[in-house]
Order: C-alpha cells, then sequence, then structure tokens
C-alpha cells in the first residue's frame, strides 16, 4: 500500500506472525503484541490490554503502536531483493538408527517409525508411475504461507516413509496433485478424509468390508498416513506454533479418514460417479471439515422400532456447523434400507435432509462459524446468508446453505445398520489412472 | 531449512523466537550429523553401515524482499485507519485503541473500518481508500 502499518497480533501467535512476515518477505515488520485471548472480552479487559504491556516486547502496548508508525526505518528494513531458502541436501548418508533419529527430529516424519526412503526404496517406488521423477507435481501451502513445489522424486519420498507399496503410489500423486495437505494451519484442529472408487480399490486390496475404517488393510493404512507424511514434507505443514495451530489438536491427522467405497453392496451410484466420472475410472476425492461421529448417538437410532436413518441423520447434522457439510458414511444395511424407503438415489435423500434439517437464525447466528464466515459473506451479498441475516431470529431456516452441503459414500461389512456422520465438506475428485 | 536459520538468512536474530514452548520449537531440533557426502561402505567390526536417504523435503519459494513503506514524522494530525479484520473481539479491541487516541493523542482523527470478505480476503477497494485518505493503518485480528 506504501502507507506505514502497526499489524496487532496476540502473543500466542507470536511465531507465525514472525515468521509469515518473513517468509513473505518483511522479515523487520513492526508487529505490535497484545495479551490472548482478545475474543469473549469485556471492553474494561480489553482497556487494560491497551494500556498495559506489549507480552512480547515488555514496553507499553501503544507505545510500541505509535512507534511502528514513526520511528524512521532502519536499513534492514529498507531491503529489497530476492533470497533463496535452502531445504538441505538431496540426500542424507548416515547409519539407519542415525537417520531413524534424524528425520524424526527434523519433522519429517509422524513420530512413529519409517520406512527410511533409501535411494532404492524411492527409485522402486517411482516405478509405480510412468511420470518422470523430476516432474513437477504440484504446489502445497501450509496455511497462510506462500506454497511450495515439489517433484515425483518427493512424493515417492514421503510414500515410502509412510509403508506405501509402488503400486499405491498414482494414487498418492493424484492426491499430492491437488495441493491440498491434511495438516492445516487454523486453530481448529481439522480432519481430512479421502473417499477411492473404481477398480484400484480391489487392486490394492482396500479394505471396504468389516472395519473399513479401520486399522485392517495395509492400503487403507499407509495411503492414509502418506497424505499426511506428505503434508509435512510438501508444503512444510504440520509444525506446532508454525505452520499448525490447532489448539488441541485431531487424532485422524494420523492417517485420516480413507474410505474406500463398496461400491457392489450399495444401492445408489458410486461417489465418482455422481461426480461425473465413469464406473470403471479410478478416482480419488478429498474432503476436509471437523471430523467424524457416530450414527448411534442419535434420536431414531433405536433398534426396537423401524429404523429412522433419514431422521436418524438429520438429527445427528443438526449438532454440526453448517460451514461444513455433512458427509454420510452409509452401512450397505442402511443404504439398502434407505432404497427401500423410496430413496432410489442418493439426491433424493439429500432432498430431504436439506428440507428437513433447519435451525432457527438466532441458533444459526450464534455459532463460531457463521460470524467468523457466513457473515461478512452475507454483508456482501452473498446468499444465502444474506437473506438469513435479514431474517427475525425464531425463524426458521435450513441448516446447511445449499443441498450441495450433503454427499454420500456407502462402506462397511454390513454387520450392522449403523451409518456414521462426518462435518466434513467437498473439496475435490482427481483421476488416479491419469497418474499411473 | 528450520525457522531460526531462515530468519538468520533474511538479517534477523533467531533469538527472536526464544522462550517458545518446547511443542513450537519440534521441526527444528537435533541438527543432523547425517551428510550428503558419498555413502562409506563399513569395514568387519567397525560398526553399522552406513546408507543413504532422499531428502523428502518440497522445494520452498525464493523470497522476495520488500521495502517497508517511509514512517511518519508525527502522527499529530494524521488520519488513522483502523482496520478489523473479522476475528471475535477485534472491533471491540480497536474501540478501545480509538478511545486510547481520544484520550492520549487528540489530534489524531482515527476512522474504524471492517475489513470485507471473510478474515483471509483480500479488500482492494478498502486498501484504495486508506491510500487515499489515510496516513498510516492498525489492523487488529484479535483471535
Amino acid at each position: 500500500m506504501g502507507i506505514p502499518s502497526a499489524p496487532i497480533i496476540t502473543k500466542a501467535f507470536k511465531d507465525l506472525a514472525i515468521l509469515n512476515a518473513a517468509k513473505r518477505g518483511m522479515p523487520h515488520e513492526r508487529i505490535c503484541f497484545t495479551q490472548h485471548p482478545v475474543w469473549g472480552k469485556t471492553p474494561d479487559e480489553l482497556k487494560v490490554y491497551v494500556n498495559g504491556d506489549d507480552p512480547v516486547n515488555n514496553k507499553p502496548f501503544m507505545k510500541e503502536v505509535v512507534d511502528a508508525l514513526t520511528v524512521p526505518l532502519s536499513d534492514d528494513e529498507k531491503k529489497s531483493g530476492m533470497v533463496s531458502v535452502s531445504v538441505g541436501p538431496p540426500t542424507f548418508t548416515d547409519t539407519a538408527d542415525n537417520l531413524q533419529d534424524f528425520y524424526l527430529n527434523n519433522g519429517y516424519t509422524d513420530f512413529l517409525p519409517i520406512i527410511l526412503p533409501t535411494e532404492e526404496r524411492v527409485d522402486a517406488m517411482m516405478k509405480g508411475t510412468s511420470h518422470h521423477p523430476d516432474e513437477v507435481v504440484g504446489k502445497m501451502a501450509a496455511g497462510a504461507y506462500p506454497p511450495w513445489s515439489y517433484t515425483v522424486r518427493h512424493v515417492a519420498a514421503s510414500a515410502v516413509m509412510a509403508g506405501c507399496r509402488p503400486e499405491y503410489f498414482p494414487l498418492l500423486l493424484a492426491v499430492a496433485s491437488t495441493g491440498i495437505a491434511s495438516l492445516f494451519s487454523s486453530t481448529n484442529s481439522f480432519a481430512f478424509a479421502m473417499i477411492v472408487n473404481g477398480p484400484i480399490r480391489d487392486k490394492l486390496e482396500f479394505n471396504y468390508g468389516i472395519g473399513a475404517l479401520g486399522p485392517f488393510a495395509q492400503a487403507n493404512a499407509a495411503i492414509g498416513r502418506a497424505w499426511t507424511i506428505m503434508s509435512k514434507n510438501l508444503g512444510n505443514g504440520g509444525i506446532p506454533g508454525d505452520t499448525y495451530l490447532g489448539s488441541v489438536g485431531n487424532n485422524l491427522n494420523y492417517n485420516n479418514v480413507v474410505i474406500a467405497e463398496n461400491e457392489e453392496a450399495s444401492p445408489w451410484d458410486p461417489f465418482h460417479v455422481q461426480r461425473g466420472f465413469k464406473k470403471e475410472e479410478n478416482v480419488v476425492s478429498l474432503f476436509r471439515g471437523l471430523g467424524v461421529v457416530p450414527g448411534q448417538v442419535a434420536r431414531g437410532s433405536s433398534v426396537n422400532t423401524a429404523p429412522m436413518f433419514d431422521q436418524q441423520m438429520s438429527d445427528l447434522f443438526s449438532t454440526f456447523t453448517g460451514f461444513f457439510g455433512a458427509l454420510i458414511i452409509a452401512d450397505p444395511l442402511v443404504a439398502v434400507r434407505l432404497h427401500e424407503q423410496g430413496y432410489d438415489t442418493k439426491d433424493k435423500l439429500i432432498a430431504w435432509l436439506y428440507k428437513n434439517t433447519t435451525q432457527t437464525v438466532k441458533d444459526y447466528k450464534s455459532r463460531n462459524y457463521s460470524y467468523l464466515f457466513e457473515y461478512p459473506q452475507a454483508l456482501q451479498g452473498v446468499e444465502p446468508f444474506a437473506t438469513w441475516y435479514k431474517l427475525p431470529d425464531d425463524a426458521v431456516i435450513p441448516h446447511f446453505p445449499r443441498p450441495s452441503s450433503f454427499n454420500i459414500v456407502v462402506t462397511g461389512g454390513q454387520t450392522n445398520a449403523y451409518p456414521q456422520g462426518a462435518n466434513m465438506s467437498y473439496g475435490v475428485s482427481v483421476s488416479i489412472d491419469k497418474w499411473a | 531449512m528450520n525457522r531460526r536459520k531462515l530468519l538468520s538468512l533474511l538479517g534477523m536474530s533467531p533469538a527472536i523466537l526464544a522462550g517458545e514452548s518446547v511443542l513450537a520449537a519440534q521441526g527444528e531440533k537435533k541438527p543432523a550429523p547425517a551428510t550428503h557426502s558419498s555413502a562409506a561402505p563399513a569395514k568387519p567390526g567397525t560398526g553399522p553401515a552406513k546408507i543413504t536417504t532422499v531428502n523428502p523435503k518440497g522445494m520452498p519459494p525464493q523470497i522476495q524482499l520488500i521495502p517497508m513503506a517511509p514512517r511518519l514524522d508525527s502522527l499529530d494530525g494524521k488520519t488513522v485507519y483502523l482496520v478489523d479484520t473479522g476475528f471475535h473481539g477485534s472491533d471491540m479491541l480497536l474501540e478501545q485503541i480509538q478511545e486510547w487516541f481520544k484520550t492520549n493523542m487528540p489530534g489524531v482523527t482515527t476512522v474504524f473500518k471492517r475489513k470485507a470478505g471473510p478474515y483471509a480476503q483480500d479488500d482492494p477497494a478498502l486498501w484504495k481508500e486508506i491510500k487515499e485518505k489515510g496516513n498510516a493503518v492498525i489492523m487488529a485480528v484479535g483471535h
């Protein structure tokens, strides 16, 4: 802008603010820090913050602010030019034990033992694709930082570390090509999921039967783990206080929610067909959100009454934030029953859920994401938020902004009719075959 | 590259990160003994063999240094925009800063503005307005 500025950050984000300014080319930015948190404080409490000291620099806060705008620039603050950043040599040589420690201590892993990515193993992994080792696969950003780029070889190293087989590699390249990291810098402790469709489910021996979401098949386990290790290495994500800020964290980040759809037992079109792919194509679809909740907790889930899975799901989703969507993870028994009840397409069930999962405007406005993300859009006239914010508090509105907020996938071993619900929104579907 | 090395490269003291939590320091501790030299085959009785592994880290972009805008001689008689990014409590914090200026630097004119869109969205119209009508910016993120 060419105008002096004084950014104010709460002290909890000191490292993030300093490093973000540095990585964006202004390493000496005059950041003023105040106490944390600002959220939920009274005006009198905030007055104490303003009249108190900057808790990082230990100087009067407002003097810091005024100085930031008025003290003449130093030579360092006037610098321009380009700076190259190194991530070290392309290879490391040491004993296996030392390298295990090195990879762990430098944040390359998920803090579980890894398969060391020897040159031989990485070369073997790259035989799983026809793409050149030096081909740039994509770009991945750790939160607000500028994105990093990476090659087939970089992806292969993380794939080896996670315990993947070469035949898994095209799927991992497809995920990497999206640039979507499974570790996100937000304070929200986000979780991520992927849906795998097509004949590759059997070729790679994915489990989509009993315990489909559990640790019962190498493909589900290693591919999910690889996404997290890739996120740490390809885009430099997952460094607490720097590129990761989830306050409580999320156990699902260890290997994410990997769902191979049980296409054969489902009465509906597979997920990738809904997205315009052919049934015989191999496709991976990515989701982001807050986590997964079992359907057994919802009203209508009693086995002593006739199953009311639509009501059960609606009840479950009424606790979700509408900002993220609702991903229904249905055991085939649930899907078949719903089909028998008249929901002969996924879209029919989605239409019912959109219409019948509701909230009052008062409840809507009270939600965190409404204020943070949708109220600003309402001010810009974006629908349906603009209309919702004009309605009286007792007006009843849909719980989710649009029918496309809902998605359905079928998986599981049919040992019982239990659905699960993920407060997750759909991101993208990409071809795996393109990376074979 | 670890965070301390990055700051050193950009002319900053890594000590600015001193006092960080143990968790925040993860990912940069214990410099490696590993090198990129050729693997030395172990001789019988000399200890475990050395192996060579691939660095899995992607390629960071170059950093373009941006000169900071010239500072003002004084804020007296100037217009300072107070920009709320939309994080919870930012507006209330900026109101207190506005009150502070009224009491302690009455010669400063403050203008409160909420940036359009969610917090990460750019707002070029507001930046244009500030450039035309303002002399300085205080931006609060709250949280």
